[in-house]
C-alpha cells in the first residue's frame, strides 16, 4: 500500500505539473477580451469536391467551333460600323512609295487660319511630304472647314487626315467625316475612334512653328520653399465648392474648356517643404504651359474623361500624377504627401523631356502625329515603348534603323548592354590620286578595327576591294554628303571617320575606349567653337577660343553608326543639298545633329597639335533651320589617367602621348 | 468566434462530471481511498478539460482552418428565381470609369489597394427547379479561390469596392441568359451593376458569336476574352485571355534561343476554308519552313484528339510541336479570343495574330508589339515576307517575351485574376499604378537594366553654383584654412560646416574667417561619418562639394574646373584622387588599389562634386546594413558612395586633374608601413563587403580623366581659363 501511495502521489504531482503547463497559456488567452483578438477573414470555401468540378469548357469543344460565314473579312466589314486602321485605311497605297504625305493646295478652299498654315508648313518641311498625289499614302486637308466632297481624291475620306485644332467643346465638323482620320485637340474619348483618330494637345494660334522655347528646368530637386500646389479643372461645382476643404493654401485655377483661367485663389504654400511638388491640374492648355513655363512643374491630372494628347504612344503615367476627380479630396493630400523624392525627380525630368520632344512647337506636334500614323501602318516596324518614352524621344529614334532599342546609342543603360567592341573606319579620300595607303595600314592594324571604307570623289580611281590583315577594305564613289550615308554593310556600332590627310596616332585607341563610355556622343580630337557675333548679329565659327569648344571635326572622330541614319533620313533634303553644293560643312551639320539629339557637347580627347582649319560660313544657316542653336560648349578634355604625372613613364599605358 | 468558445466551455464540463461519478465510486470503499480518488479525479478532470481545451476548440485562435468550410458544392443553398424577377438592362456601351464606376466605395487607403468582395455560392433554379447553369466550373472556382487568397480580398461587404458574383459566366454556352441575368439582379449589392465584375472567356453563341457576353448586365465591368473594338469599353472593360487547360496539364520547359525547325506553323483545327487555302498555298510555296497542321482523322482509340495534330500522314504531339516553330498562327475562329494563344505563348513561339479588331488580352498594360506580330486579315497573303523581314535577334527577344507573358499573366486562373484586379486597381489609384517596365520587362531584363534617376540630359546653369560641405571634428585651424581656400572659388554659393564633435562647441562667430558667401554651421547629434552625406535643407544647389577639413592643396582653378566638369556630368561623382578596385585571382576576392594606375573606378569623397540627390539616396536608400556598418567602422563612407552612385546610374566616376599628394588617410600613414597596410586591408574588406551586399560589382573602370582643354598645351598660360592646375 505504501508503494501504491507513493505511486499515486507521483502521478498526482505529475498531473498537476501537466495541468499547469498546459492550462496556463490557455487561461492567459482567455483573459484577452474577444474584441481585441485578431479578426479572421471568412474566405472562399475549399470545396470537398473541387477536383471533381466540371471544366468551364471541354477542350474538344474549343477546337470544334465551326467558323461562321462572318469569319470572312469582307462580310465582317459590311456588318460593322466604325473605323479601324484595318478597315478604313488602305495601307496598300503606302507599300510602293513608303509613307508619303500629300497636302491639298490651299487655293482649293476658302482662306485658312494662321495655325493651319503652320501645320501645312510643318508637313511640307518633313521628309514625308510629296507633291505628287499619285505616290501619296496620306492626304492632308488644308484646314477643317471645307466641304471635302469637292476634293478630287476624297474617295469617302479614305487615307485622309484632318487637323481639327479647336477645343473639344466646339461643334463637330460640318460635314461627314467618312473614313477620314481626325487629329483633334483634346477630344472626349467617346468621340475618339480608338486606334484611328489622334488626340492632339490644344495649342494657341500664336504657337511657334519651329524651335519653340526649350524646357527651363534648372533644379531637378525642387528647392525648399518653391512648392505650391495649383490645380485646374473643368468648371465644376463640386470642385469649386470644396476648395475650402483643401488646405488653406491652394491656387485654384478654374477654367472653362478653353483653358483660360477665370478665377484665382491664393493663400500660401500648401505642402510642407519636402513633399509638395509643383503641380497643376488638367486641361491641355494648362498642361502645356505647365510643361514649358513652369519649369519643373508636375501636372496633376484630374481624370474626368479627357483623352490625353498622343496617349497612344506617350505613357502619361510617367510624367503626371493622375487622380480620379471624384477622389480628389480623399486622395490628393495623402497621395502627394507620400510622393517619394525619387518619383518627384523622375516626374520633373519626364515632363521636361516630353515637352522638348513632342510639344514645344507646331512642327513637333505635327511630326509626332505623322509618326504615330506611320507606326500604325508599318506595324512590324513601329517604335517600341522605350523609343517614345525615353530621351531623345520618338521623333529622333527612327524605326527605319531598327526597332530594337539595343541598336541605338541611347538605351544601353536601360537594357544593361554595351556597344560592340569593334569599329569600322570610314576614310574620306576626296579627290586625291592615290589611296592613303599608310593611313589605311595604320587603321587596319588596330585590334578593334573591323572594316575600312574609303570614299572617293573622283571618277576613274581604281576601286579594288581587298583585305588587309583580315580587315575588309571597301572603296566607294561618293558625294560629300554621302559620307554619312547609312551603308547597311557597316556592321559595327562605332564608326571612325577619317580624312586622307589625318594621321591616327595610337591615341585612337584611347579615344575608342572613351567612346565606349559615351556612345551617344561624338568623340574626336580637333575642335572648334561657335559664338554669337554681336556685330553681324549672327552665329559665328572660330578656332580662336581655345579654352572651350562645341564641335569636333570629323577628320578623326568616333561616333555611333545610327547618326548616319539620322543624317540621311532625319535632316531635310535641302540641308544636305546645301552641303553638297558647298562641298563642305557636312561635319558641322553632323555636330548640329548630334547636339540636337543629345543636348550635350561632344568629347575631346588628347591629340597632336591642331592643323589648319578652314573658316566656313554655314553655321547660321543650320541654326536657322534648327530653329535654335543646339550646340553646347565644353571646357574639358579627356586625357589618360596618368598623363604628364610625376611617375615613371614605364608605368603609363599611353606613353607616346607624353611627348605631345 | 467568442460565441462558440463560451458554448464549448459550458458544455464540456458537466459531461465529465457525469462520467466520473458512476464509473469509479463503487470499487472504492475505504475512506482514505475515497479521499485519494477524489483528489486524483479532480486532477484528472483538470487534465482532461485542459486537453479538450488544447486540442478541440481550435477555433479560438486559428483562422483559416476554421473559416474554410469543408463542404461539397452540391450542398450550397438553392435559390429559386421567379420567372418575373427583375432583369438588368443590357450592357451600357458608353460606360467609362468616371461615369459608371462608383469610386467613393474605394476610398483612400495607405496601400492603394482596392477591396474585393465575393458573393457566397448559391445554386439558382427557375420556377420548375431546373438549374440556371452549372453551379460553378473548376476554373471559376480556382479564380475565386485566388482572389480570396490575395491581398485584394475582403469578406466585409460594406468595406468592399469591387464585387465579384460567384455566378459562373465564363462560358456563355453553359448558362441560360435570361435567368442568369435575373440571378445577377437579385445580388445583395447589385445596384444596377455598379462596381460588379464579371469574368467571361467564351462570349457569344452560334451563329453570330457576339464578341461580348450576351447576359444583360447593366453597368457591370466585364473581364472578357475575345473583345472586339466595338464591344470593348476602353478603360472600363478588361480584355483577358481564354484560359487553356493545357497550361496546367502540360509541362513545357522554356526552350533556349536558337533557330527552330519550322519558321511558321499553324495548329488550329477549325479554320475558315478561305484561311486554310491561303495557308496551304503558303505551305506549297515554302515546303520546308511552313507547316500547316490539321485534325487527325484516324487516331487509335484512347488517344486524346486534342493532344495530336496531323500533317498528311505525320502525327505530331500538341502542344509540344509549337516549340519547333519560330512563329505560330493565331487566327480567329468563331470567336476572336482563342485558347491557342495561350498554348503558343507557353511554347515560346511568337504568335502571328490575324483577327481584325481583336483587343489583345490585357492590352491596356501589356505591350504586344514586343511579343507578337499582328497582321490585318487582308494582308494575310503578304504575311510570309513581313515575317521574314524580322531579324533573328528580334525573333529571339519576342520568343522570350512571349514566354514571359505566359508565365506572368496566362498560365493559371490565378495569374489571370490577379492581372485583371491589378489593372482595375491601377485605374482607381492611377497615381500609384504599376509602371510599364514592371508589367512588361521579363525578370532578367529588370535585373540587368539600370534606370538612372538623373536621366534627363541637362547641363545645370553655371549661375547656380555649388554648396561646399566641410566635415570637421576639431581641427579648427586646418578647417579655417580650407574655408579660406574654398571661398576663393568663383562658383561657390554657400559653405556648410558639419560640426561632428559633440563634446566641444564650434568657435564663436567672430573667430570664423570672413568670406563672401553665407557660412553655416550644422551641429550633429552623433559623431558619424554618414553626417557628411545627409541631405541638409541648407543645401539649395544641385551641386555639392564634399571636402575634408584638411584638404588645402587644391587650387581655386582646380575646384572651379571640377565644378565645370560636374555640370557636364551631373549624374556622376566628380572627384580628384582616383582609386581602383582589382580582382585578386589568388585570393578570389576584390582588392583596393591606390597606386599609380592607368585606370580609375572610384574617387575619394574627401574632395568630390556630386548631385544633392545622392545625399538623399545615401541617407535613406542605401542597401543592406552598409550605412550602419560604415558608421560603426568609421571608414569607407567614400567607397559606399561610389558603389551607390555607380549602381543607380550605371556610369563611371570622373577623375579631374593630375594626381597630387593628398593629405588623406592613406597618405598620412606613410610613416608607418604597417598602418598603411592595415588601412589597405580594411578598404579591400569594404569593397568585398559592399559587393556582396549589392549582389554585384557596380563600379565601372575607365582609362581617362578630365583636364582643361589647354592643359599642358603649348599656349600662353595667362590666356588659359584654368592655368593653375596640377601645381603643388
Amino acid at each position: 500500500l505504501l508503494w501504491r501511495r507513493k505511486y499515486l502521489w507521483l502521478i498526482f504531482s505529475a498531473s498537476w505539473l501537466l495541468l499547469v503547463l498546459l492550462g496556463a497559456p490557455r487561461l492567459r488567452q482567455l483573459a484577452i477580451p474577444p474584441s481585441l483578438r485578431p479578426r479572421t477573414l471568412t474566405s472562399w470555401p475549399r470545396w470537398l469536391d473541387q477536383e471533381l468540378l466540371p471544366n468551364f469548357v471541354e477542350p474538344e469543344e474549343l477546337t470544334k467551333d465551326p467558323c461562321p460565314p462572318s469569319c470572312s473579312t469582307r462580310q465582317w466589314q459590311r456588318q460593322r460600323p466604325g473605323c479601324l486602321m484595318e478597315t478604313c485605311f488602305d495601307t496598300s497605297r503606302c507599300q510602293s512609295h513608303g509613307f508619303k504625305v500629300f497636302v491639298y493646295p490651299v487655293g482649293l478652299t476658302q482662306p485658312i487660319s494662321e495655325i493651319h498654315h503652320k501645320v501645312l508648313a510643318s508637313i511640307e518641311g518633313s521628309g514625308y511630304h510629296t507633291a505628287n498625289p499619285e505616290e501619296a499614302c496620306l492626304f492632308v486637308l488644308p484646314g477643317d472647314a471645307l466641304s471635302p466632297q469637292l476634293l478630287p481624291l476624297w474617295n469617302g475620306g479614305q487615307n485622309h487626315l484632318i487637323f481639327h485644332l479647336h477645343p473639344g467643346s466646339w461643334p463637330d465638323l460640318g460635314f461627314d467625316l467618312g473614313q477620314a482620320m481626325l487629329a483633334r485637340a483634346s477630344p472626349k474619348p467617346e468621340t475618339l475612334r480608338l486606334g484611328f483618330d489622334v488626340a492632339l494637345p490644344l495649342f494657341p494660334q500664336s504657337y511657334p512653328q519651329r524651335g519653340g522655347s526649350r524646357g527651363q528646368l534648372a533644379h531637378l530637386i525642387p528647392p525648399p520653399g518653391e512648392d505650391l500646389l495649383a490645380f485646374e479643372s473643368q468648371l465644376d461645382a463640386r470642385v469649386t465648392g470644396s476648395s475650402n476643404h483643401l488646405d488653406q493654401s491652394t491656387i485654384l485655377i478654374i477654367s472653362d474648356h478653353h483653358g483660360e483661367a477665370s478665377e484665382h485663389h491664393r493663400d500660401g504654400p500648401l505642402m510642407s517643404e519636402e513633399s509638395g511638388p509643383r503641380a497643376l491640374g488638367f486641361s491641355d492648355n494648362i498642361l502645356l504651359s505647365c510643361f514649358s513655363f513652369q519649369a519643373g512643374c508636375i501636372p496633376v491630372l484630374l481624370s474626368s474623361g479627357w483623352e490625353l494628347p498622343f496617349s497612344e504612344v506617350i505613357d502619361w503615367g510617367t510624367a503626371t500624377i493622375m487622380i480620379d476627380e471624384r477622389h480628389l479630396l480623399q486622395v490628393m493630400g495623402p497621395a502627394l504627401q507620400e510622393l517619394p523624392p525619387a518619383r518627384i525627380l523622375a516626374l520633373r525630368q519626364q515632363t521636361q523631356f516630353l515637352w522638348d520632344a513632342y510639344f514645344s512647337s507646331v512642327e513637333k506636334i505635327v511630326h509626332t502625329t505623322l509618326e504615330i500614323i506611320r507606326d500604325r501602318i508599318f506595324r512590324a516596324a513601329a517604335r517600341p515603348w522605350l523609343l517614345w518614352n525615353a530621351p531623345p524621344g520618338g521623333l529622333l529614334a527612327l524605326p527605319t534603323f531598327s526597332t530594337q532599342p539595343g541598336d541605338f546609342p541611347f538605351y544601353y543603360l536601360q537594357r544593361g548592354s554595351r556597344p560592340s567592341g569593334k569599329f569600322s573606319a570610314l576614310i574620306w579620300v576626296g579627290a586625291l590620286d592615290q589611296p592613303p595607303l599608310k593611313l589605311i595600314q595604320e587603321v587596319a592594324g588596330s585590334q578593334h578595327c573591323a572594316q575600312v571604307w574609303s570614299g572617293i570623289a573622283k571618277r576613274g580611281f581604281p576601286t579594288p576591294t581587298y583585305s588587309h590583315r583580315g580587315v575588309t577594305l571597301i572603296f566607294l564613289l561618293l558625294q560629300k554628303s554621302d559620307r554619312f550615308f547609312p551603308y547597311s554593310a557597316i556592321g559595327t556600332d562605332a564608326i571612325l571617320s577619317l580624312d586622307a590627310h589625318s594621321s591616327l596616332s595610337t591615341s585612337g585607341l584611347l579615344s575608342f575606349v572613351v567612346w565606349q563610355s559615351f556612345p551617344e556622343r561624338i568623340v574626336g580630337f580637333q575642335t572648334q567653337s561657335h559664338f554669337w557675333d554681336e556685330i553681324k548679329g549672327s552665329w559665328g565659327y572660330t578656332d580662336q577660343r581655345p579654352n572651350e569648344f562645341s564641335m569636333v571635326l570629323m577628320d578623326a572622330a568616333f561616333y555611333h553608326r545610327y547618326y548616319h541614319v539620322l543624317f540621311t533620313h532625319f535632316l531635310p533634303a535641302p540641308l544636305r543639298d546645301l552641303v553638297d553644293e558647298l562641298s563642305e560643312c557636312e561635319d558641322i551639320l553632323m555636330n548640329f545633329l548630334v547636339a540636337e539629339v543629345t543636348k550635350l557637347p561632344p568629347i575631346k580627347v588628347l591629340q597632336h597639335a591642331q592643323g589648319e582649319q578652314p573658316s566656313r560660313d554655314c553655321i547660321s544657316k543650320f541654326a536657322s533651320w534648327f530653329g535654335h542653336m543646339p550646340l553646347v560648349h565644353s571646357q574639358l578634355r579627356l586625357d589618360p589617367v596618368l598623363f604628364k604625372d610625376q611617375v615613371s613613364v614605364l608605368r603609363k599605358k599611353y606613353r607616346h602621348l607624353e611627348r605631345l | 468566434v467568442c460565441k462558440e468558445e463560451t458554448v464549448c466551455v459550458s458544455m464540456c464540463a458537466p459531461v465529465k462530471y457525469n462520467i466520473r461519478g458512476p464509473a469509479l465510486i463503487p470499487r472504492m470503499k475505504t475512506k482514505h481511498r475515497l479521499y485519494y480518488i477524489t483528489l486524483f479525479s479532480v486532477v484528472l478532470l483538470g487534465l482532461i478539460a485542459t486537453g479538450v481545451f488544447q486540442f478541440w476548440p481550435h477555433s479560438i485562435e486559428s483562422s483559416s482552418d476554421w473559416a474554410v468550410e469543408k463542404r461539397s458544392v452540391h450542398d450550397v443553398p438553392v435559390v429559386r428565381l421567379p420567372a418575373d424577377s427583375p432583369l438588368p438592362e443590357r450592357g451600357d456601351l458608353s460606360c467609362r470609369m468616371h461615369t459608371c464606376f462608383d469610386v467613393y466605395r474605394c476610398g483612400f487607403n495607405p496601400k492603394n489597394k482596392i477591396k474585393v468582395y465575393i458573393y457566397s455560392l448559391k445554386k439558382y433554379v427557375d420556377d420548375f427547379g431546373v438549374p440556371v447553369s452549372n453551379t460553378i466550373s473548376r476554373e471559376y472556382n480556382e479564380l475565386l479561390t485566388a482572389i480570396s487568397d490575395s491581398d485584394f480580398y475582403t469578406d466585409d461587404i460594406n468595406r468592399a469596392c469591387l464585387f465579384v458574383p460567384s455566378i459562373d459566366v465564363l462560358n456563355q454556352n453553359t448558362l441560360r441568359i435570361k435567368e442568369t441575368a435575373q440571378a445577377l439582379a437579385q445580388l445583395a449589392r447589385w445596384d444596377r451593376g455598379t462596381n460588379q465584375l464579371l469574368f467571361n472567356m467564351l462570349p457569344g453563341e452560334p451563329p453570330d458569336y457576339n464578341t461580348a457576353l450576351d447576359v444583360p448586365r447593366d453597368r457591370a465591368l466585364l473581364a472578357g476574352g475575345g473583345f472586339s473594338t466595338w464591344t470593348y469599353r476602353q478603360g472600363y472593360d478588361v480584355s483577358i485571355p481564354v484560359y487553356s487547360s493545357l497550361s496546367a496539364e502540360v509541362d513545357l520547359p522554356e526552350r533556349g534561343p536558337g533557330p527552330r525547325r519550322y519558321f511558321l506553323l499553324s495548329s488550329q483545327m477549325a479554320l475558315h476554308p478561305e484561311y486554310r487555302s491561303d495557308l496551304e498555298a503558303l505551305q506549297a510555296k515554302h515546303e520546308e519552313s511552313v507547316l500547316v497542321l490539321e485534325k487527325c482523322t484516324n487516331l487509335s482509340e484512347g488517344v486524346l484528339s486534342t493532344r495530336k495534330r496531323c500533317h498528311k500522314d505525320q502525327v505530331f504531339d500538341y502542344p509540344q510541336v509549337l516549340q519547333e516553330a519560330s512563329f505560330c498562327m493565331v487566327l480567329r475562329g468563331a470567336r476572336l479570343g482563342q485558347a491557342v494563344l495561350s498554348d503558343v505563348l507557353q511554347a515560346g513561339c511568337v504568335p502571328v495574330i490575324i483577327a481584325d479588331s481583336y483587343i489583345l488580352p490585357f492590352s491596356e498594360v501589356l505591350d504586344w508589339k514586343r511579343a507578337s506580330v499582328v497582321i490585318p486579315e487582308e494582308k494575310m497573303r503578304d504575311m510570309y515576307s513581313v515575317l521574314r523581314s524580322i531579324p533573328q535577334r528580334q525573333i529571339e527577344e519576342m520568343q522570350r517575351q512571349a514566354r514571359w507573358f505566359w508565365e506572368a499573366y496566362f498560365q493559371s486562373m490565378k495569374a489571370i485574376a490577379m492581372a485583371t484586379l491589378q489593372i482595375i486597381n491601377d485605374r482607381i489609384y492611377p497615381y500609384a499604378a504599376i509602371s510599364y517596365e514592371e508589367w512588361n520587362d521579363p525578370p532578367a531584363v529588370k535585373w540587368s537594366s539600370v534606370s538612372n534617376p538623373l536621366f534627363l540630359p541637362l547641363i545645370p546653369p553655371q549661375s547656380q553654383g555649388f554648396t561646399a560641405i566641410v566635415l570637421t571634428y576639431d581641427r579648427v585651424e586646418s578647417l579655417f584654412r580650407v574655408i579660406t581656400e574654398v571661398s576663393k572659388v568663383p562658383s561657390l554659393s554657400k559653405l556648410l560646416v558639419v560640426w561632428n564633435n559633440q563634446n566641444k562647441n564650434p568657435p564663436e562667430d567672430s573667430l570664423w574667417p570672413k568670406i563672401r558667401v553665407p557660412l553655416k554651421v550644422v551641429r550633429t547629434a552623433e559623431n558619424k561619418l554618414s553626417n557628411r552625406f545627409f541631405p541638409y535643407d541648407e543645401i539649395e544647389t544641385e551641386a555639392v562639394l564634399a571636402i575634408d577639413d584638411d584638404i588645402i592643396m587644391l587650387t581655386a582653378d582646380e575646384l572651379q574646373f571640377g565644378y565645370e566638369v560636374w555640370r557636364e556630368f551631373p549624374d556622376r561623382l566628380v572627384g580628384y584622387p582616383g582609386r581602383l578596385h582589382l580582382w585578386d585571382h589568388e585570393m578570389s576576392k576584390w582588392k583596393y588599389e591606390s597606386e599609380w594606375t592607368n585606370e580609375v573606378s572610384m574617387v575619394l569623397t574627401g574632395v568630390a562634386f556630386y548631385h544633392k540627390y545622392f545625399n538623399y539616396l545615401y541617407t535613406y536608400k542605401m542597401p543592406g546594413d552598409i550605412k550602419n556598418w560604415v558608421d560603426a567602422h568609421m571608414n569607407c563612407e567614400d567607397i559606399a558612395m561610389n558603389f551607390l552612385v555607380a549602381n543607380v546610374t550605371g556610369k563611371a566616376v570622373i577623375k579631374v586633374t593630375p594626381r597630387k599628394k593628398f593629405k588623406c588617410p592613406e597618405c598620412t600613414a606613410i610613416d608607418g608601413l604597417s598602418l598603411d597596410q592595415t588601412h589597405m586591408v580594411e578598404r579591400s574588406e569594404c569593397i568585398n563587403k559592399f559587393a556582396s551586399v549589392f549582389g554585384t560589382m557596380p563600379l565601372k573602370v575607365v582609362e581617362h580623366r578630365a583636364d582643361p582643354v589647354l592643359y599642358k598645351d603649348d599656349f600662353p598660360e595667362k590666356l588659359k581659363s584654368f592655368p593653375n592646375i596640377g601645381s603643388l
